[in-house]
Order: C-alpha cells, then structure tokens, then sequence
C-alpha cells in the first residue's frame, strides 16, 4: 500500500492529517503532510449508497498518488452531509416520542405562520412522527421547576410496553419545562434503558435545554431519528478504517464549525446537519486569519445554490437556532444563508413582464442549455456563455465542450423575445438579476448584525463563484475580492485546519442583575466543569485548551436574546457591568437603539470549549512559469462587445487590468472594468477597485 | 420607458424595495416585547411610494398589509397632508375612523426623503397587547361605542424631526394597561422605520430619486397588468355567495354577509349591498378593513404569482354602502373587525369557487380566536395575556385540508406554553388537535385544536370574541361543514359552555378555559373517501368513528 521510497517504516509517528469533505458529486481532500508542511488536494468520486466506500477509496489514492502509508495517518478530518441528507429524503429511524400528556400533538401544530401569506394551498409536510407514535406521559413540571405530577411507574412501564408494538427504533422524550427540571425526563430514560437497552433515546434537556416546547421537541426528535442512522454510517466508517490499517482519529466536523470525536456525533447527529457548508465557513475564517482580513464575506456559489457565511472581528459568525426542510434545530450552528441560485438557476419571463432567475435549477440533468443533453431553458451559465465569459472548449479544464449556439437560442427565446430584447442584452439582464439576488442574499447576511460591506473583504469560491464575485462587490461597495487557491477543494482545506468544540449552554431565565450571582457563579462553575470533563474525554492537553463564555441578554419583555461574549467572566458586579454594557452596545449597533435603564434578563449562559489541534503551516508551491503572452476573446460589457484579455490562472505572475478573464481548471474568475488583479499571499488572487487601498 | 429603467433594472429595484420590508420586519421582530408581537406575530411592515400607493410588503399578515395603503391615503387626505411632513417625522394612528382599523393597531409612517423630495414612505402595523378600554387587551366583547374600546389615537407626529413627543407619549402610556409592553412595541416600530428609512435613501442615493420614484409607478402598473390579465382568465359572470356571523356579543341575531361578484372582461365589481347592517355590538369593520378582506380573496385565487402591491387594486370596485356591518359609521365600535374580514373572505372565496372551483378550497375556520386573560395577584399585580388561536383549513379538490394551521385573512405563530407559563400566573393543561373536527368528505378538512389553561391567580379577568360557533364552515361538492367551535368553563369538575363572546368574565383560582375551534369544511362526498385515506384517518385518530 505503501510505495517503496517512501516506506512507512521508517517513521515512527504518523504525520499526515487529512480533510474530507463529501460532496454530492465529489469527495475532497486535502492532505497535508505535517512534517513539511507540503499540502495537496484530490477529488475522487462520492459513493451516496454509502460514502465511507469513497472516503476509503480517496484515503488510497491519495496514499498512492503521494507516497506515504495508510498507517502514517494521524488525523482524519470528515465533514458530512449524511445527516442532512438523510432528513432531506426522509431516510430517518422509526421513532416514537413521549410527551407531557395532553401536550401530544405540539409536534405535528408546530407554530402555524405560514410563509406564502396569499397561497391557498399551502405545502405542509407530515410530522417526523405521526400521530399514533406521540404517546403522553401522565406527569407535569411547572415553569419554576417545580413538580406538579410526578408519573407514576406504573404508568411508564405501560408505556415501555407499547414500543414494541410500535416497533421504535429510537425514543425520544421531551417534556413540559424540562429545561428548568430534567428529572422526569431522566427518569423515563432509566426505565428505557433498564427495559430497552437495545433503543437509542434521547432527551430534550440533554440535546437543546431551552425555553419554548416545540422547537425544542423539533430538535430532540431530528436528533433521535438520526441516531440509527449515523450510528450505523459511523460503525461502517470505522470498520473500514480498521480493515485498512488505519489508526487515524477520527473527528467529525459539527454545524458549530467545530470538531468533534466519533461518539459525541454518534449521541448528538444533529449537531452535524450543517456539517458540511462549516468546512466553507471554516475555510473563510482560515483565510481571514493568514490574510489578516479580519472581516471576511465567504461566498460559495455551486451549480444550485449560494451560501453566504460572515467572519468578522476574526471570528465566523453563529446563532443558537437554524433550520433544516422549515424545521426548526436549535443547537449553536455557524450562521450559513443559503439561496438557491447557482450556474444551473433558470430564467424566465412571466406575464407581468418580470425577468426572474431561480429557484428553478436545471441541475446536471439536463443541465443548461449548454450541456446538450436536452436543456431548452437558459440558465445562469447560458448567460455567461453567450457573453463569451465562460469557454466553451475549456470547461471543467476541457472535459465538457459547452454548445454556445444552444445557449444563445435559449436565451433569445425565453427571455430576449419576450422582453424586446437582443439576446446580448437579455444575457446581460439574466447576470444583473442574479447578481442583484446574490448581492441582497449576502447585503443581509450583514445587515442583520448591523454590519457594514465596505468593511468587509469578499472570498470567492465553489464552481460558478468566479464569474459573479466582481458583479455582486460592485453591487454591495465591497473593495477588494479575493480568490482562493483549488477553489473546488477549498471546504476540505478548512476542514483540514478545524479545532475540537464543545458548546454547552444552561438555560433559565433571571434577571442581569447583582441579586442574581450567585446563580449566574453556580452555572459558570458547571459549565466550567462539563466543558472541562469534554475535553478531558478528547485527551486536549491544557495547554491547548480555550474556554470562551458568552451570556444570551435581552430586555425584559424581549423575545430574542442578543448572544453577548463575555470577557473575563465571573460572579463579581464588576464583571457583570461589563457585560451589560457590552449588550447595550451590541443592541445598539444592530437595532438602532438601546435602553441602558431598561431592565435586562439573562436567559442562557453559554460556553465554548475548544481544544486546539496542532497548528500545522501548510506549504503551496508557488506560481510557476513567467507570464504567457495572454490571448483574447469577445465578451459583451454591457455596451457592446469587446476583444478581451484571457490569463491562465497559474501563470499569472503580476498585476492586470480589468476587463479580463481569468481560466483555471475547474473555475473561471470574471474581472471587470475599473477593477485590478494580482497574485498574493497563500496562492490567493486578490482583486481590488481601482482607486481603493490595501486591505484594512 | 426611461432609459435607466429596463426590465431588469426595474426588477433588482423591487427586489430591494421588497428586501427593506423584510429587513423592517426582522427589526420588529427581534426587539418587540410583548408575547403578541414577538411570539404571535401580530405586526407588519410596507413600502409606500411618496404618495402613499403601497409598494411591496413584508410576508406577514394579509388583513394588516392591503388596509395598510387605504389608512395611509386617509391620514393624508383628511387629516395631515404630505407637504406637512418633514424628514424626521413619525406619523402614527390607530383610529379606526382616521384610517386605522381596531384600537390594538398601531400604524406608523415614516417618510423619507432624497434630493429635497419625498421619494417614499415606510410603514409599520403593530397589535399592540393593550391600548385601554373597557376590557384587556382592548378586545372588549360588549361595547357598543368605540369609545369604550381604547385610547384613541388621532394622526398626529409622535416624532417630529427626530425629536419625540414625550407628552403624547405620556399621555398614552398613563392609558394603557402595561405602559412598559406598549413603549418597548412602540420602540420596535421606530426602529423598524428607522432602518427602512436608510435603506430607501441609499437605494434613492444609488439609482437617483427620480427613477426611485419612476420605478414605484412601474411597480403599481405591472401588478395592475398582471391583476387584470388574471381576471381576464376568469369566465365572465356574476357570482353571489352568502355566509353567517353567529351574533354581534349584544344581539343574539346572526349577520348576514353577502357578495356578489361580477366579472367582466378584466374588471371585477364586488358588491356587498348584501352584507347585514352595522351591528350593536364591536362585530364591525370599516372600509379600510374590508377592502382588505377583499383584496385578499381576489389576489389569492391568482392563477399565476402576481406581486402583492396597491397597483392590484386597481380593476377592482368595491361596493358597501355606509352603515352596514362591512363599511361602520362612526360611533359603531370595531374591536372584533377581523371577524367580519374572515367571513367577507370566506363568501368572496365562495362566490369565487363558482368561476374557478379548481383553486378554492372549502372554508377554513374563519375566525381569530382571540382569549384575553387578565391574572390578578395577592398583591393586585396584573399580568395581561393576549392569545390568537387558529383551526383548521379547507379541503381542495385533490388535498385535505391542514390541521391547526393559520389560514386567511391572518398569519399568527401561537405563543409557546414555556413562555406563557414562565411570565404569567397561568397553566396550560392541554393543547392538541381536535379529532372529528374537520368536516367529512372525499378530501377531509383539517382538524380544529383544543388549548386550555388553568387559572393559578387569585382571579383573573377573562374576554373572548370567538365565531362559528353555529355557523360552520361549509364544504363543497357535497363535502361537509367542520364542526362548530365551543368555549367551557371547567370550575369544581364541572363543565359549563360559555357562548362565543365573553365580555370581562370573573375567573377563580382553578378555573379552566377550554376553546375549541372549528375543522376546515370537506370537499367531494364523503362515500367517495378512498379506503387507505379512511384507514389512515383512524389510525392517527383524526377521525374516531
């Protein structure tokens, strides 16, 4: 397995640590070797009947292809979309979920708003579990933890009793304010287990021990109906690795963009249903620190959809609460917006005369028109061919001859002749409304922490980000555009240089005041604790160990929290002024105004306990070759058509001058009029406005 | 056509125009106070052109967002004309006879300006949780007088070039049962306007003030093109309905509504002569809030997607004469205006059906079951809990109809029962969906839900203002009605029926309140039901029987 020169013999630790990350086409990886530094990627096909066979296969080939053994890898880095994937197609455990009895159906209302406000036939999608597998349990806490019903064993145990008829696979249990008092909840999970060893539960105030019932109970029954399934993904995945010889640990990249070990993702998997766009965002806070741009706009655009994450002040950007198919996970995830528009996006006229892009997709089945293989509708990518952006003898590095004709056609008959437009014209129109999409997508993403583009850099990537990165910074008063190296690897790359994080939060609701402290020192030692126990469980030396607290605030009466970091803290008055004053400021900023006399509540306390990797600087090879004489091709820039300059990415050495386009294998980089280019640091092209410094 | 604007530079326009709604309703929603703003979601927010034409909204409530443009354009016709308001100012009112539609609603205006003109407006409706009157939540069950229902507020500057009106303010809030609930809501709506404001003067900043305003005009036509088109589509023909209001909480008679819907060509006249008289009790709406109910139910039965704006108004005539129960005289009081919207709704869906009964459902519940609970502590503490509860919708030809979905004239999330039991002496003992509710059929309707809640105070003070509690909501081709709605009281064991509308109702430590809504109406016979859906049916147990 191993080839010869480069036995394996003669190392004595492994060295290699590898990033994955599973796609729906392609498996990427990154490999680094920790000894020089020396990185390298490779794409190899993904397996969807079960990834680990590709993972495997990668894991070969890159042994193969680099020269080292299967046994000198050290650290394997997965991120995963077989969580998402498995709740996108329903491919879920049988569950069985137990309530406050009288509370059955919270599940299946959920919170009623609809977001079609004049459709009469709205989509709904049935519960996760249907009716007849919601059972109550006679028992009640009130809202101040207090018991009101203890339930009665004897009633658990007919409980117990209807599972097998059932025929659960896994158990989920969320009671009334069982985040104030779990102890019916664990109670129910003794007999459980006590009775059904076999079954996977899973308990609200383990998995979201926060306020509001449904989301919670949302939360716990993703989390157990995905149990079985990544159990079993994880198993297979670790049977392989033994087969093969591989002692690699193995950490699974989290929706919090952190990592974490085999079992914790086992327990908790729907801490994994953003596991895979985190390695974009962690490959966006990667470069935001060896650029030393710390406020960086990532960007990846695909042939679907678009994803916009946010790293600002040096850090990606999360919430407590996201969702996945309209339901609702309330778990610490790393703030991802996603539209569906990519290269494959359709355009169209409706009667109303509107020219709209998306979300329609062609797919890779047929495809743009430009595929050939029956696609009549124009897509983004038709766009961009028929103003001669995009090569058609050069996509995908030469592998897929486009047909431009097609394209042209499609884009005159569905958009150019219903508007009286020349098909350049129409083509053109196509770009502006996606950008303009692309541009309100991201202009939200900061608006909603009151931030500001002008202050932020924009990082490109994924397959179609080239061509409209330009167009979508112009859009938003964005200076400068930055172009990573492998663009189509670059999620791996951020994986590859992922920490371990644990979140763990407490939740109750008290007022931010100083009666309140030796409350808020109670929960500060407990989370300290837990954090600790973590990372202890993951072997993190504490050296390399971090422990970050933040504190969700909000005005009394306020429903939202503002997670609000708190530096140093402690159960002192000083320490709280802080961070009250550091809510009133941040309420400030992104709602226009605060009330620093206003009573403030305290409704989580949150800590992240993070265990540093070993930092290993990975090496590129720098550009090669002097600068070959550019050739030109026309592309139409809005007025007209004109003979523009055409680089090869690798051999771009110095600065040059929009309007260009630049080519490389799997992408192509759009630079338009009044913009510059150069090469700079960590095989990145950076691209500026003419006129605007160096970053901040 | 200017130049600048093309097709595509007019689209990316309503594109921003439509985003700086949505970005005015995240504003309200992160910092509003109150459970019914921030957990019900009872508010929305508009862009207007500098005339007051509404030019894209928020997705939150229909009621609020087509009455939106009609309170507005009376504010500046009949009380405070345009050319008097400056940069800076906030203009609000809730009266209903100034443009408003009940006393909770809030309607504040902002307008902004760019190149020394009036470029457009921002809006935003709140449900504030109390504005005074005879009963919380300013919801009462037996006025009479609009007077009796609230603080009224005339159109006046609340902010006048950026500085409040710290008097005014006072004044309200010395009026209102939780001066702290109304001033955090109040404050949720400035922002909101605030950061509309500055999105709208930077986008009149990039692309100039003359095509901003060049591009709302655009805007109204191409709904108005799109209106019309879609009404062309519709067979020719009048088309006439009627359905049911139980009573009016003081006269026990029911209500007639009516409508007769004429299409021709690409107009449509909606006459609601029909409609009974104004009632006695607050089961009244103006014309502001019926317009609304209107324009809802024909934009809603648009075969293609048309943009939601003033512009859809247009081929659109609306007859009510004053005095009837759709178009209220001044002094009739108004607080329950959205049961006459639900029904207007329904019978305007209804009469619809019959020129394109491949898009109208059966009816949906209709109602806003609105519960308002006064608690009362040991120590005279009041706490005050507005709640907004839905049924179940109607079913379609080839669908059956949603299970406690909000549904409609409105748009409301529930309020989570953690929340409510974390602020107030209350607790919920139930809340579920209600089986055999939805009415029978080849496509079932979908089910009402129950929701209870114990009274943990001393006492408390209860108000309903419920419907379809006799009338049910129908079916069509031979489907069946859903079941009619109920409210008990459950003191000492017992169960007692209260009627649909209660008006300040003692309640006792113990006492439960137990609602019941209505199941959406069936469609097709119910013989015709395939067996697997029966089967179904029973095993979930929707269907007992």
């Amino acid at each position: 397995m191993s080839s010869p020169s480069h036995g394996a013999s003669v190392s004595i630790t492994p060295f290699i640590r590898i990033g994955i990350d599973i796609g729906g086409t392609f498996t990427d990886l990154q490999i680094l070797d920790e000894r020089d530094g020396a990185l390298r990627s490779l794409k190899t096909p993904t397996t969807p009947e079960d990834p680990s066979i590709g993972l495997l296969a990668g894991l070969r080939e890159a042994a193969d292809r680099h020269g080292f053994a299967l046994s000198d890898i050290r650290l394997l880095l997965h991120g995963t979309t077989i969580a998402t994937n498995a709740v996108l197609e329903r491919r879920l455990a049988r569950g069985v979920l137990l309530t406050t009895a009288g509370f059955e159906d919270v599940l299946e209302i959920g919170r009623h708003s609809r977001r079609d406000i004049y459709g009469l036939k709205p989509a709904h999608e049935a519960p996760l579990i249907p009716r007849d597998r919601r059972l109550g349990v006679p028992e009640r806490i009130r809202a101040d933890g207090g018991v009101e019903r203890a339930p009665e064993p004897a009633a658990i145990a007919a409980l117990i009793d209807r599972l097998a008829a059932l025929e659960a696979e896994a158990v989920a249990v969320c009671l009334l304010n069982a985040h104030v008092n779990p102890a019916h909840e664990q109670l129910l999970a003794r007999a459980l287990r006590q009775a059904r060893p076999d079954l996977p539960v899973c308990l609200s105030s383990e998995i979201s021990p926060e306020i509001r019932e449904y989301e919670r109970s949302s939360t716990t029954v993703l989390n157990t109906l995905l149990m079985p399934v990544v159990g079993a993904y994880l198993q297979r995945l670790t049977g392989r690795l033994a087969e093969a010889g591989i002692g690699a640990r193995l950490l699974l990249v989290q929706s919090n963009s952190g990592v974490c070990g085999a079992e914790t993702a086992a327990l908790q998997p729907a801490r994994l249903l953003l596991s895979g766009p985190s390695g974009g965002a962690l490959a966006t806070l990667r470069m935001a620190e060896a650029l030393a741009r710390p406020n960086l706009l990532g960007v990846d655009m695909g042939g679907t959809s678009y994803d916009v994450c946010v790293v600002r002040d040096g850090a990606v950007t999360r919430m407590t609460q996201g969702e996945i198919d309209h339901l609702p996970v309330r778990l610490p995830m790393i703030e991802i917006r996603t539209i569906g528009s990519g290269g494959g996006s359709l355009a169209s006229v409706d009667e109303a005369g509107r020219l709209k892009v998306g979300p329609r997709s062609a797919g890779s089945r047929p495809g743009p028109a430009c595929y050939g293989r029956g696609g009549t509708e124009p897509a983004v990518t038709d766009a961009n061919l028929a103003l001669g952006r995009l090569d058609p003898r050069f996509f995908l590095g030469g592998a897929m001859p486009l047909d431009a004709a097609a394209s042209a056609r499609a884009v005159a008959e569905h958009v150019g002749a219903p508007l009286g437009l020349e098909t350049p014209a129409a083509a053109a129109g196509i770009l502006a409304v996606t950008d303009t999409n692309l541009a309100a997508a991201a202009r939200l993403s900061l608006f909603e922490k009151g931030l500001d583009p002008r202050d932020f850099s924009l990082l490109s990537f994924g397959g179609a980000g080239g061509l409209h990165a330009i167009p979508v910074a112009e859009e938003l008063g964005i200076p400068e555009v930055i172009f990573p190296a492998d663009a189509s690897t670059f999620s791996a790359f951020g994986i590859l240089h992922s920490d371990i994080v644990h979140d763990v939060a407490r939740s109750r609701v008290m007022p931010a005041a100083p009666e309140s402290l030796p409350r808020i020192g109670d929960f500060l030692d407990a989370l300290r604790q837990q954090g600790a126990a973590l990372l202890d469980a993951d072997g993190v030396a504490p050296a390399d160990r971090r422990l970050a607290v933040a504190a969700d605030l909000r005005y009394r009466g306020q429903a939202f929290e503002l997670v609000t970091p708190w530096e140093e803290p402690a159960a002192e008055p000083a320490a709280l002024e802080r961070l009250l004053a550091a809510f009133h400021a941040a309420h400030r900023q992104r709602f226009s105004y605060s009330n620093p006399e206003a009573p403030v509540e305290l409704v989580a306390l949150r800590l992240s306990a993070t265990g540093l990797l070993a930092r290993a600087e990975a090496r590129r090879a720098p550009g090669r070759g002097a600068e070959r004489a550019p050739e030109a091709r026309r592309v139409w820039l809005g007025d007209g058509w004109r003979e523009v300059p055409v680089h090869q990415r690798e051999r771009l050495t110095g600065r040059i001058a929009g309007p260009a386009l630049i080519e490389e294998e799997y992408t192509t980089i759009y630079l338009g009029p009044g913009w510059d280019c150069a090469p700079g640091p960590e095989a990145t092209l950076i691209a500026r406005r003419a006129g605007t410094e160096a970053a901040r | 056509m200017s130049p600048s604007l093309d097709p595509v530079a007019l689209e990316i326009l309503r594109n921003a125009l439509t985003a700086a709604a949505a970005e005015m309703d995240v504003t309200v929603w992160r910092t509003s106070r109150s459970t019914i703003v921030r957990e019900l979601l009872d508010y929305s927010t508009a862009i207007f052109d500098a005339e007051g034409y509404n030019v894209a909204q928020s997705a939150r409530i229909p009621q609020h967002l087509n009455s939106m443009s009609t309170g507005l354009l009376t504010v500046v016709r009949d009380f405070l004309p345009l050319d008097g308001w400056g940069d800076g100012d906030v203009v609000i009112t809730n009266d209903p006879y100034c443009g408003g539609q009940h006393i909770p609603d809030i309607l504040a205006f902002r307008p902004v300006y760019a190149e020394g003109r009036r470029v457009a407006i921002v809006g935003t409706l709140c449900h504030h949780l109390d504005m005074g009157g005879m009963a919380a939540g300013s919801y009462a069950a037996a006025a009479t007088e609009v007077f009796q229902e609230g603080l009224r507020i005339p159109p006046l500057k609340l902010v006048k070039g950026g500085v409040l009106n710290e008097d005014v303010l006072a004044m309200m809030r010395q009026n209102v049962r939780r001066p702290d609930m109304l001033w955090g809501d109040l404050q949720a709506q400035l922002a909101s306007l605030s950061v509309g404001e500055a999105n709208l003067r930077k986008l009149a900043g990039r692309v100039g003030a003359a095509t901003l305003v060049e591009a709302c005009a655009r805007i109204l036509d191409g709904s108005e093109r799109a209106m019309r088109a879609m009404i062309g589509r519709i067979p020719d023909g009048r088309y006439e309905f009627e359905d049911f209001l139980d009573d009016d909480g003081i006269d026990p008679e029911p209500i007639r509504i009516h409508a007769a819907v004429e299409v021709k060509g690409e107009e449509m006249v909606i006459d609601l002569s029909g409609c009974g008289r104004q009632a006695v009790g607050p089961v009244n709406a103006t014309l502001a809030s019926s317009g609304s109910a209107v324009s809802y139910a024909v934009m809603a039965i648009a075969d293609q997607e048309i943009p939601p704006t003033a512009g859809c108004y247009r081929p659109v005539t609306v007859i009510a004469p004053e005095g009837s129960i759709v178009n209220a005289r001044h002094p009739a009081p108004v607080a329950n205006r959205v049961a006459v919207s639900h029904r207007l709704a329904t019978t305007l869906l209804g009469a619809l059906h019959q020129a394109v009964p491949d898009r109208v459902p059966a009816a949906y519940y209709g109602v806003s079951y609105v519960c308002s609970f006064q608690t009362i502590g040991a120590d005279g503490e009041r706490g005050v809990l507005v709640e907004i509860e839905v049924g179940g919708s109607g079913a379609h030809a080839d669908t059956d109809g949603l299970s406690g979905y909000t549904y409609g004239m409105h748009n409301n999330s529930n309020i989570p029962v953690e929340m409510i039991e974390s602020e107030l002496p209350l607790t919920l003992t139930g809340y579920g969906l209600l089986p055999d509710s939805g009415g029978a059929g080849r496509q079932r309707g979908g089910l009402g839900l129950f929701r209870e809640w114990r009274i943990d105070s001393v006492e408390a003070i209860f108000t309903a203002n419920l419907e379809r509690f006799r009338f049910r909501p129908y079916g069509l081709e031979g489907g069946e009605p859903g079941r009619a709605g109920a409210l008990w009281l459950i003191r000492d064991g017992e169960r007692r029926p209260l009627g649909s509308k209660v008006n300040n109702l003692r309640l006792m430590k113990g006492d439960v309140i137990r609602l019941e809504t209505s199941g959406g109406g069936g469609y097709g016979r119910p013989e015709d039901r395939a067996e697997a859906a029966r089967r179904t049916d029973r095993a979930l147990g929707y269907v007992t029987a």
